[in-house]
């Protein structure tokens, strides 16, 4: 039977879907599944001027020379942050072009989701490993494309895919949030968007809902209370429900087996609703930890057992 | 998309951020601040804990508490560059399993955080009588509350006044009760700014006029209780002269100030769930200030202590107090049968009994807007246990309705409640109390141990932060300011474990309950740890990966 290895909110960092690759072999898992948010939220332009490149990192601005410049891109992926190539023009030009700075954005997003792609085809090829990535809400609707162009990467979204008898639906989208970001909807169309899927399941005692957004009030939603200024209140020691009321709905009513979530990272937990196990491994990415979910499903005990792990 | 430019000014950008999820402002350092400010609370644990210093003979307590700041300087160092390498992970639990392993961080962060946190319920009841509900009771002339609350009963009420109090505050959560905190905070520094007023105008002469006039009005005390509190304390204390300086005895002073100003890094559980910890200044500066303005108001209330009271009577008060509450050999009752609380001293220089139980009352938020906390770390190092599938899950359960962690709560208020009842039914175990600060700073000593060997250990984590370029002399500064902080937290566990004249009452030697009991909760948290891995390796699962970190390449 399957276990199953869930990471999630990888942002962008190279050394965390490197080890949900090598997550597989690590944990001898068959199927692996990233929940969203894959992209990451900034890139740093290193800038080549008379033969020197200047970058800076956490605060600190370094001059190197051109056979340092690969181990200053890592250093920058690793962080979950794009590297961004640029002469001195190049980057006054991307300071004050708004519509420059989108297009490059983007580029540069989608060219290292591109990159993930062929690792993933590299790394797992011929293993028998099944890897499913459903965009979340911070990711561009693009990059649903340059998923399904992979012959190696199964794109999750809207899907109802079978994963050796059981039954798995995915969603990125989220309700509101304070960013507006890219797979946003009310709760009401959010609730249709998934109920369109799950209505489909014929048993739901084999069903898992991938679903990026966590339910509202599950434990597995808390996220630092913060004002309209987005500014965190209480020395961020306060906390508040933020998931999803449709996402709840939908759990409560179906009663799927397993309901994997992430969206927040903070809130790291499994719990039970009713009879279903929900999810959320959290996400530690910027330490270049991948918090994740091993799941070893059963034929006759629908989840035999499940681990939570900083790998 | 790219909504933000990042850079200095008039220089040229260094970072482009787009709109995304999380990306939020940093929290105000004030606000950090005013939680490190009260863990290191200076009226509740900090008068309380300084009312024994009268047990180290010679000892100067102005230039210990100035010592002891230094040196604990080195343990907030320390925790605020553990925030910046692994800020989200969750306190001593996440850095001791991930540093020195699984079995080891659950044993030393469970001990401290979760066993041991029993023992301070009753502590803090014992506080909640000595500052409120006695010299609140005496000064309304309720005498028959105030004698209820010193007996044994009274003592079983106030801790499951305080486990209600702490349970009400972890089911309201901590938005609710940071608002309650912040109230509290000011209001409580006007009581301090009145009290300090009180003792900065008045004479030592007013004090002593004051002080018999109340203690008889209050007390029935015969005349002359200043001088009658010095005698009685002198069958058993030879006093003490603030001026008098001498290096060991100051050094001596340490485990005792370690009852409160140890615990600036109380909230390092809680800043590990914020963005905007990376950034190392901001964990270290709120808990810095927290740690130094507690610094400098105790040394302000001290000198005026001196100033108007008399160092000697102070000292001697406490040294009446304790002694024969003890039933030290040759201890006679103090005139005035109460523990000595200056906020009560200061509010008789006021002759309205109105005015002394209104100042009471208002320093009284200084418990209550401290003990809601008492229990909110444990619960999280409950969780992240319940996670880990060390314990059960029912642990880490949260009601629907209320958002109520009863899974967790269960775990802290029953055993609790059994151990406040051994406290108030049973003095003989008054050491294991007594040894509750010394834990802490063991499972503190063990996170320090930790924090000194990341570089080596976790080298990944540890060269992707923000602290990797510093350095001292080539040695990781986390590592040096470990070796400070470690060998001033062996220190002091040295001193409560070994010493001599068992000045803390919790010398091996002299408190064998208090041995038998700590080795049993040692020996139950691995007991726990390895039933975990038994049982869990039956269903599957192998504990010993949960931190294993999966390769890279």
């Amino acid at each position: 039977m399957p276990r199953v290895f869930f990471a999630t909110d990888l942002h962008g960092s190279e050394m965390c879907w490197r080890k949900f690759l090598n997550a597989a072999k690590f944990y001898d898992a068959d199927v692996l599944i990233c929940g969203g948010d894959m992209t990451g939220k900034a890139m740093i332009p290193i800038v080549e001027e008379n033969g020197h490149y200047t970058v800076t990192i956490a605060s600190e601005r370094q001059v190197v020379g051109g056979d340092q410049v690969a181990d200053i891109e890592n250093q920058i992926r690793r962080k979950g942050y794009y590297p961004l190539h640029v002469t001195p023009a190049r980057l006054q030009e991307l300071d004050q072009d708004a519509d420059v700075r989108k297009a490059t954005f983007q580029q540069i997003m989608l060219d290292g989701v591109r990159r993930w792609m062929n690792m993933a085809a590299e790394k797992l090829r011929g293993s028998g490993v099944r890897i499913f990535v459903c965009p979340g809400n911070d990711d561009e609707m693009e990059v649903d494309d340059v998923v399904r162009e992979s012959d190696m990467v199964e794109l999750g979204e809207g899907r109802m895919v079978e994963i050796d008898g059981f039954t798995m639906i995915s969603t990125g989208w989220s309700n509101h949030t304070p960013w507006n970001t890219h797979r946003e909807e009310t709760e009401e169309k959010l609730g249709e968007r998934i109920e369109a899927m799950a209505r489909q399941i014929s048993d739901q005692s084999r069903a898992i809902f991938n679903l990026h957004c966590p339910p509202f009030r599950s434990g597995l939603d808390e996220a630092p209370a913060i004002d309209a200024d987005l500014k965190l209140l209480h020395g961020g020691r306060a906390l508040r429900p933020v998931g999803s009321t449709a996402v709840k709905e939908a759990i409560e009513k179906h009663q799927p087996l397993l309901s994997l979530h992430g969206h927040i990272h903070e809130s790291k937990g499994a719990v039970k609703l009713g009879k279903t196990l929900s999810i959320n491994p959290g996400s530690a990415y910027e330490e270049g930890m991948l918090m994740a979910a091993i799941i070893n499903l059963d034929a006759k005990k629908g989840i035999k057992s499940y681990q939570l792990v900083n790998g | 998309m790219a909504e933000t430019t990042m850079g200095s000014a008039g220089a040229r950008p260094t970072l482009f951020l787009r709109n995304a999820t999380g990306l939020v402002k940093a929290w105000s350092t004030f606000d950090a601040f005013v939680y490190s400010f009260w863990s290191v609370n200076l009226i509740t644990l900090g008068l309380y804990g300084m009312s024994f210093a009268y047990t180290v003979p010679n000892g100067q307590l102005l230039a210990a508490i100035l010592i002891f700041g230094l040196l604990t300087t080195f343990l907030v160092g320390t925790y605020a560059m553990l925030v910046s390498v692994m800020p989200r992970t969750g306190g001593d639990y996440a850095w001791q399993s991930r540093v020195l392993g699984g079995g080891l961080g659950f044993v030393l962060s469970i001990t401290g955080w979760w066993f041991t946190l029993f023992l301070w319920a009753p502590i803090y009841a014992n506080i909640l009588v000595v500052q409120f509900f006695s010299p609140l009771a005496y000064t309304l002339g309720w005498t028959n509350v105030a004698t209820f609350f010193t007996s044994q009963n009274g003592i079983f009420v106030s801790c499951l006044i305080v486990l209600a109090f702490v349970s009400v505050v972890v089911t309201l959560g901590m938005e609710v009760y940071a608002r309650i905190q912040k109230i509290c905070f000011w209001i409580g520094l006007v009581g301090l700014a009145v009290t300090c007023a009180l003792l900065l105008f008045a004479s030592q002469s007013d004090f002593q006029n004051a002080f018999n006039r109340e203690a008889t009005s209050l007390f029935g005390a015969p005349a002359n209780a200043y001088q009658a509190t010095i005698d009685a304390a002198s069958k058993t204390f030879s006093g003490q002269d603030f001026g008098y300086f001498a290096f060991g005895p100051i050094f001596l002073l340490l485990p005792w100030l370690a009852f409160y100003l140890l615990w600036p890094n109380w909230g390092a559980t809680l800043y590990g769930e914020v963005r905007g910890a990376k950034d190392i200044r901001k964990p270290f500066w709120s808990m810095f200030w927290g740690l130094w303005v507690t610094v400098a108001l105790v040394a302000l209330v001290m000198i005026l202590i001196v100033k108007t009271m008399g160092w000697n009577f102070y000292q001697s008060a406490n040294a009446a107090y304790w002694n024969n509450l003890f039933a030290v050999q040759g201890a006679v009752a103090p005139p005035v049968p109460i523990w000595p609380y200056p906020v009560m001293f200061a509010g008789w220089l006021v002759d309205n009994h109105l005015f002394q139980a209104l100042l009471i009352l208002v320093m009284g938020l200084w418990f209550f807007g401290w003990a809601g906390t008492l229990f909110l770390s444990s619960t999280r190092v409950i969780f992240a246990a319940a996670f880990d599938r060390v314990l059960p899950a029912w642990a880490a359960n949260i009601s629907a309705k209320r958002r109520v962690p009863y899974g967790s709560l269960i775990l802290m208020i029953v055993p609790s409640v059994v151990i406040s009842a051994v406290y108030a039914y049973r003095p003989t175990f008054t050491s294991v109390f007594l040894d509750a600060t010394a834990v802490l700073a063991l499972t503190f000593f063990a996170t320090v141990v930790a924090a000194i060997i990341l570089p080596w250990r976790r080298k990944d984590l540890y060269d992707a932060s923000p602290i990797a370029r510093y350095k001292i002399a080539g040695v990781p500064l986390i590592t040096v300011v470990g070796v400070i902080t470690g060998l001033f937290l062996l220190f002091m566990l040295y001193q409560w474990s070994f010493n001599g004249d068992n000045l803390y009452g919790t010398s091996f030697q002299k408190t064998p309950n208090s041995v038998y009991y700590f080795l049993a909760t040692y020996i139950v948290a691995v007991v726990i740890y390895v039933s975990a891995r038994i049982y869990r390796s039956r269903q599957g699962i192998d504990l010993r990966r949960i931190h294993h970190e999966i390769p890279v390449e």
